[in-house]
Formats: C-alpha cells, sequence, structure tokens
C-alpha cells in the first residue's frame, strides 16, 4: 500500500526535479566509478611530461623483467603533493612510486622518522652499491637524520651564461675571469653610463629566492649543520649576504631584477638587459624552447667564485624517485625504480631532451655529453656541466630550508632598505647589520623548529 | 499529552524525517568540525595521524610569535583600508552615478562592476604582471604620465605589499559596494528629500540627515561584509605573491597563515588554534557593531 503511495507520489514530481536526481546519481556513479587500475601494477606519480614520455618507451620490457607492469600516471605538482602527504598523514594508498621535486619532499620530513612516509632505502643503495655509483651531493635533499628516501634523478649544477655576442663584440675576454669582482670589472664597460646604464652585468636581484639560495650555498657551508640545526647566522652567511645587496643597490649596481620565467624577463633576456644568468643544467632546455632567439649569442662559464680558489658552480632544483613505505609492492617498485633512473638509455635522453645530465657517474663517459650545442655557440656543454657535478654544494632536506631560504631573503630586503637609508653600499660596510639580520632570522627559524614536537629539536638549538 | 503528540509520535516523526537531511549536514559539516577544530587546538599534529596533547602551548605559542602579529597588523591594515577608503569611494561612486543629471548612467555602472565579473584568482594573476618592475602597465603608465619621473624600478611587490593589495583590492570590489549603495539610494523617500529642501536644507544637511539615516541599514550591512571578507582575505595575497607572505611577510594575512601552518607544515593544531582567534575577533567585531547599531536606532 505504501509503495503505491510513494510511486503516486513519485508521478507527481516535476520534470526539473527528475533531472536533478538523474543528475545526482549520475555524479555518484562517476565519482565512485572513477579511474580504476590494473590491481597487479606497480603505480608511479610522475609531473613531467618529458619524464613520462622518456620511461614509457621502456616500460614493456622493463615489466617483462620486473614481472609486473607499471601503471603510470602524469599528475601537476601541486596534485602529487596532496595526494602524496593527504596519503602518508592518513595512511591511504598513494602510488607504489613518486617522483617528487625537492619544493615539495621537505614536508615528508616534518615528522618523527618513522612517520615519514618514504621507505627507507639507505641499506638497499648499500647493499647494491648504488651509493658509490652516484654523485654524493645529489641524495643530500633526499636524505633525512642520516637516512636516504629517494633515488636522486639529477645533479643540477649551476652555471653563469653570458651573451657571447656583446661581450665579444667588445673584446672582452672572460677567460681569465676567476671571481665575482673579476666578472663585474670585466663587463663594466657594456653597462654604459655609469649614471643611466643600458644594460646590467647580472641578472640577480636580492628577492629571488631560488637564486639567493644558488648563491648561498656556492659560498656558504650550507644553512643547515649535520644534526638539521640552522647555521643561518654566521659571519660567512653576512658576508654574503651583505655582497648580494651590494650589486643591486646604489649608483654603482651591477645587477638588475630580471624574472626567470615571465614574458617580460624573456624579453629583456632578447634585449640583452642583463649579460649574464644563472644556468642550471635544466634552464637551458627552457631557454632553447621559450627563447630561441639568444640561440648562437649564449656562452657558458663556471660560475665566478667568492673569492680566488672558491667554489665555481652551486645547485638549484633537484628530483628524486622514492618508494611509499606502505606500498604492497616494494622489491617490484624497488627494481623499476633503479631500472629507470640508472639506465643509459634513459640518461642519455634525458639529456638530449631537456639537457639534464644524469647523477650515475658511470655514465658520465658517454660522448653525447662531448657533443657541441649551437644554442651556446658550439660549446660541449654537457662536458662542462659534468666537469662542475662534483663540486656541487650539499645540500640539506630540512623541512625548514624553504622557510629559511624566506627568512635570508627577508632580511637581505631589510638590508637593501638600510642600504639606501643609509647610502652605505658597500659590502663592508654592510656586514654589520647583515649579521644582526641573520641572527634575527636564525632566532625565528630555531623558534619555528622548536615548536615542532616530533623532530627532536624541541628544546635544542645552539 | 496524546501519544500522537509526544516526540516519538506520528506528527513529530514526520518533521524529524524532514529535519535529518538537514541535521546531518549540519553534525557532519558543522558541528562535528568545529568540536574536532577545538580539540586540535590543544594538540600538536604532523597531519592528522600523529598528534601530541600540548594544552594552550599553541595559544602561547601564537601570542609570542612575531609572523603571527604580522599576519594579523597586515590583515587589520589591509580591513581599514578597505573600509576607510574602499566604502567611501563606493558611496561617492554610487551618489555621482545615482544623479539623474549624469548621461550614460548604465554605462558606468557596468564599467564600474564589471570587475567582479572576473575570478579572483584570474585578477590576482594580472595584478602580478600589471605591477612588475620594468615591464609592468602600472610602472610604465606612470613613467609616461610623470614624464620618466617615475621609476619602472618602482617596487610594488617588493616594498609596497599592502598599499599594491588595497589598490588592487579597491578596483575589484568599489564597483561591487557600489551596487549596494546605488540600490539603498534608489529607496531613499523623495518626499523626505524635497521636503528637507523645502525646510531650506543645503546639499550636505541633506546627504546628512536624510540619506544617511535612509541608508544606514544597507550600509552597516556592507561595512559588516566588507570586515569580514577583508579578515578572511586569502586568494589574492596567495596568487600575487606565489603562496609566500611576499618580502618580510608584508602580504600575509591571518587565513594566509592559517593555511601555511595547517597544510604546509602540517600542524592542523596551530593553525587549528590561529582559526579559533580569527573566529572570536569576528564574532567580537559583529557584536560591537550591532550593538553600535542598536544604540543609534534608539
Amino acid at each position: 500500500m505504501r509503495l503505491v503511495t510513494l510511486i503516486t507520489a513519485a508521478r507527481g514530481l516535476s520534470l526539473g526535479l527528475w533531472i536533478m536526481i538523474a543528475l545526482m546519481i549520475g555524479s555518484v556513479a562517476v565519482l565512485f566509478g572513477g579511474q580504476r587500475s590494473d590491481g597487479d601494477a606497480v603505480v608511479m606519480w610522475v609531473f613531467s611530461p618529458t619524464h613520462r614520455d622518456l620511461y614509457q618507451p621502456m616500460l614493456e620490457r622493463a615489466g617483462a623483467e620486473v614481472g609486473t607492469p607499471l601503471d603510470m600516471r602524469l599528475m601537476s605538482i601541486q596534485a602529487i603533493e596532496r595526494r602524496m602527504m593527504s596519503g602518508f598523514f592518513s595512511g591511504l594508498p598513494t602510488a607504489d612510486l613518486i617522483e617528487c621535486e625537492r619544493a615539495i619532499v621537505g614536508r615528508a620530513f616534518t615528522g618523527p622518522l618513522e612517520a615519514v612516509g618514504f621507505l627507507d632505502i639507505t641499506d638497499r643503495l648499500r647493499d647494491e652499491g648504488l651509493l658509490e655509483k652516484i654523485n654524493a651531493p645529489s641524495f643530500g635533499p633526499w636524505t633525512s637524520r642520516g637516512r636516504i628516501f629517494g633515488i636522486p634523478h639529477d645533479v643540477h649544477p649551476v652555471m653563469l651564461a653570458y651573451r657571447a655576442d656583446l661581450v665579444e663584440a667588445a673584446g672582452i675576454d672572460l677567460s681569465g675571469v676567476e671571481t665575482w669582482d673579476d666578472f663585474f670589472r670585466a663587463v663594466r664597460p657594456l653597462m654604459g653610463d655609469p649614471a643611466s646604464p643600458e644594460r646590467f652585468a647580472l641578472g640577480f636581484w636580492y628577492t629571488h629566492l631560488d637564486n639567493v639560495e644558488v648563491l648561498l650555498l656556492q659560498g656558504g657551508d650550507g644553512l643547515f649543520d649535520q644534526n638539521e640545526l640552522p647555521t643561518i647566522a654566521t659571519e660567512r652567511h653576512a658576508d654574503l649576504l651583505a655582497r648580494m645587496v651590494s650589486w643591486c643597490v646604489g649608483p654603482d649596481r651591477v645587477a638588475a631584477d630580471i624574472e626567470d620565467f615571465s614574458g617580460a624577463g624573456h624579453q629583456q633576456r632578447i634585449d640583452g638587459y642583463g649579460i649574464a644568468y644563472f644556468a642550471p643544467d635544466w634552464m637551458c632546455s627552457i631557454w632553447k624552447e621559450q627563447i630561441p632567439q639568444i640561440g648562437g649569442k649564449m656562452k657558458l662559464m663556471p660560475l665566478p667564485a667568492f673569492e680566488p680558489g672558491g667554489r665555481r658552480t652551486s645547485v638549484r632544483g633537484g628530483t628524486m624517485l622514492g618508494i611509499a613505505r606502505d606500498s604492497d609492492r616494494i622489491e617490484e617498485a624497488w627494481e623499476y625504480a633503479k631500472l629507470l633512473y640508472t639506465s643509459p638509455r634513459v640518461a642519455r635522453e634525458m639529456y638530449q631532451l631537456t639537457d639534464i645530465i644524469t647523477p650515475v657517474t658511470s655514465l658520465w663517459d658517454d660522448p653525447i655529453y662531448d657533443e657541441p650545442d649551437p644554442f651556446f655557440m658550439g660549446q660541449p656543454k654537457g662536458r662542462m656541466y659534468i666537469d662542475l657535478a662534483p663540486h656541487v654544494p650539499a645540500r640539506s632536506s630540512s623541512p625548514y630550508n624553504r622557510q629559511a631560504v624566506v627568512l635570508i631573503r627577508d632580511a637581505a630586503v631589510s638590508l637593501a632598505d638600510h642600504a639606501r637609508r643609509t647610502r652605505t653600499y658597500d659590502a663592508e660596510g654592510l656586514r654589520p647589520e647583515a649579521m644582526r639580520l641573520l641572527t634575527q632570522a636564525e632566532a625565528r627559524i630555531l623558534r619555528v623548529m622548536e615548536r615542532n614536537a616530533f623532530s627532536g629539536v624541541a628544546g635544542g638549538g645552539r | 499529552m496524546s501519544a500522537g503528540r509526544g516526540i516519538g509520535g506520528p506528527s513529530h516523526r514526520a518533521a524529524w524525517i524532514f529535519l535529518a537531511p538537514f541535521a546531518l549536514v549540519t553534525l557532519v559539516f558543522v558541528a562535528y568540525p568545529l568540536v574536532q577544530s577545538a580539540v586540535l587546538a590543544v594538540q600538536q599534529t604532523y597531519g592528522p595521524g600523529t598528534k601530541t596533547f600540548v594544552g594552550t602551548k599553541n595559544f602561547t605559542d601564537m601570542s609570542g610569535d612575531p609572523v603571527f602579529w604580522t599576519a594579523l597588523r597586515n590583515t587589520i591594515i589591509y580591513t581599514l583600508g578597505s573600509l576607510f577608503i574602499q566604502l567611501p569611494l563606493a558611496l561617492a561612486l554610487a551618489l555621482a552615478l545615482n544623479s539623474p543629471r549624469l548621461r550614460g548612467r548604465g554605462i558606468y555602472r557596468l564599467i564600474f562592476f564589471s570587475p567582479q565579473l572576473m575570478g579572483l584568482v584570474f585578477v590576482s594573476i594580472l595584478a602580478a604582471l600589471m605591477f612588475e618592475k620594468q615591464a609592468g602597465l602600472v610602472n610604465q603608465s606612470l613613467h609616461a604620465i610623470t614624464g620618466g619621473l617615475w621609476s619602472l624600478d618602482f617596487p610594488w611587490l617588493e616594498s609596497h605589499v599592502m598599499a599594491t593589495l588595497i589598490i588592487i583590492s579597491l578596483w575589484m570590489y568599489v564597483g561591487f559596494n557600489m551596487i549596494y549603495f546605488l540600490a539603498a539610494l534608489q529607496n531613499v523617500d523623495q518626499t523626505l528629500i524635497e521636503a528637507s529642501e523645502i525646510d531650506g536644507a543645503g546639499v550636505l544637511a541633506r546627504f546628512r540627515h536624510v540619506v544617511i539615516p535612509a541608508i544606514r541599514p544597507v550600509g552597516s550591512f556592507v561595512i559588516m561584509l566588507s570586515m569580514i571578507g577583508s579578515l578572511q582575505l586569502f586568494e589574492l595575497p596567495f596568487v600575487l605573491l606565489e603562496g609566500t607572505g611576499g618580502p618580510r611577510n608584508q602580504g600575509l594575512t591571518v587565513v594566509m597563515y592559517l593555511y601555511q601552518s595547517g597544510f604546509e607544515v602540517g600542524d592542523l593544531g596551530y593553525a587549528s588554534a590561529i582559526g579559533w582567534v580569527l573566529a572570536v575577533l569576528l564574532i567580537g567585531l559583529a557584536i560591537v557593531q550591532l550593538w553600535i547599531i542598536r544604540r543609534e536606532e534608539r
């Protein structure tokens, strides 16, 4: 009887209501009937279409070797970060293999070591001899509290790329340049009238987080020590910060604020507004794709050192491949990780497509790295980066690294204000204020770290 | 009481059935999160899985956290900018567009309201380009207008972040608030205005003694809306400053700091504590405003 009443009532419903009900049922079906994966496959998340294209051709053969197929899924880096962290936090399934960029991996290391969602692969790397086969500094960003959680994808040494067409047309020889002071002195004539420069020696600004870190890593001893405590407020870092700011302020400034990835920044590169730029290996392919107009006009050289005999390179960016600790297919994932990240074919194609050199040192003798690159006036670009790779500075995986760099950037902004206010434009004069600001920055980062009840830093500090 | 009228009786059963969906949604999406956030506020977490009880530590830490105070100060400055620059401008525009002597009022209304048709994220991305050094439209225009006196390197997003945010929000919201004021102005009783004119009231006197009292309810609503919206500012600085608070946290707002603490650092406890402070602040301001309105109505 009640059913009959219900049916009669349903007949009286309007068409609009029926459509809404149908949409609701459809939405639920779509939501819960979404993408299904092959239950036996090793699932891998990648954020770069180029990486996916590199790995795809070898998957069939690799699948036969490993005995389990690989289901590769391309996602944005933000999506990987959200899903990875949600999975790690709540114990929900993630991919078995996760390709992860340095900017997002630190979050995974914030909690206690036993809560890190990646598999600790330190012993596997040691047992299989991979620790020796891979460029040592490349493990840094993926190492937390002495344990390694990912296989490095790259080295990313940084060189200085300069407008060789302008430099050589002016008869300037940079081959003898060893330090930043040498470099600025050498290219000074190209800047034109000091009162109204036409161009600047270096595309750098103290607000650019990544480039500030590049220089701190090049000249300093790292922002965190082996115990992952901050080492920001040192005389050395104060000196570096004072020098960076002195490049950007005052009537004799040598640097200009030229964005790395914006259209305006690219146009300034084409116009020759900046003479030189920081060039990690991955930047080369971006320039080739986005500003081909400067092709054949650029040359690379090692970064000038801060003082004679100092380090001639730095490092920027980085990617790793990690295995989810809760994966059901850890062994298969490990086999895939080794195949993809230590394969000579992938290393070679990665260089051809992206200009990125492999961290696997045994593959560095591949002649492809000696081939002349027309974009850089025929220089053997790959070999130049490889020559610098062993000297890349070590980096910390501290989850507070980004915050530390942000605080140092803020200190630089305050220092620049101080310089303009007091008309102190030389590094020597700026150093005491730089030290004071860095001491404040270090106190702040320590305060943040001490709040973390899980990291073991609470109550610590220097 | 008869059985039918009891809480479990047939007439009440129907009421419960009709109430059930709302009650369920409220319990799951309002009551539970509220209770859970209060619990989280006395814990320190690394995601929802790893937590430890810390008592009032989150709140005491917050009281000594310079970044929180910076975020709060920025949020208050932005709110004051919204209230004391944006709303008077919106009212002035509404008064101008309400004038029957103005031609093409519809076009102007559309022009002033049109920024509202754009998404905030899109506006933020555009603003980031417009306020760039050298190539940015703002510096280029000012450079051209001042005959080269304005520096192309003027650091909007480096040293004047809050001013930039307020300028962008003026562009976004003046037209939006203007519509409310315009609607209120069009409902002002014309006979009162005519009567005051006959009584010899000038423009200012009419505005003060007739127009303002007439539009006060709408004005209060707009103030409340602007205040709540400003205190919850997030998307604009988040996109404009690429997820950071900008140099020296000049653009960091309370909600951004809440987001950073909860979703970037993973400390949901501290984020919850920040959320509760913000909620208390909003409730307090709303109570003060209601008190002022009621007192004036008396």
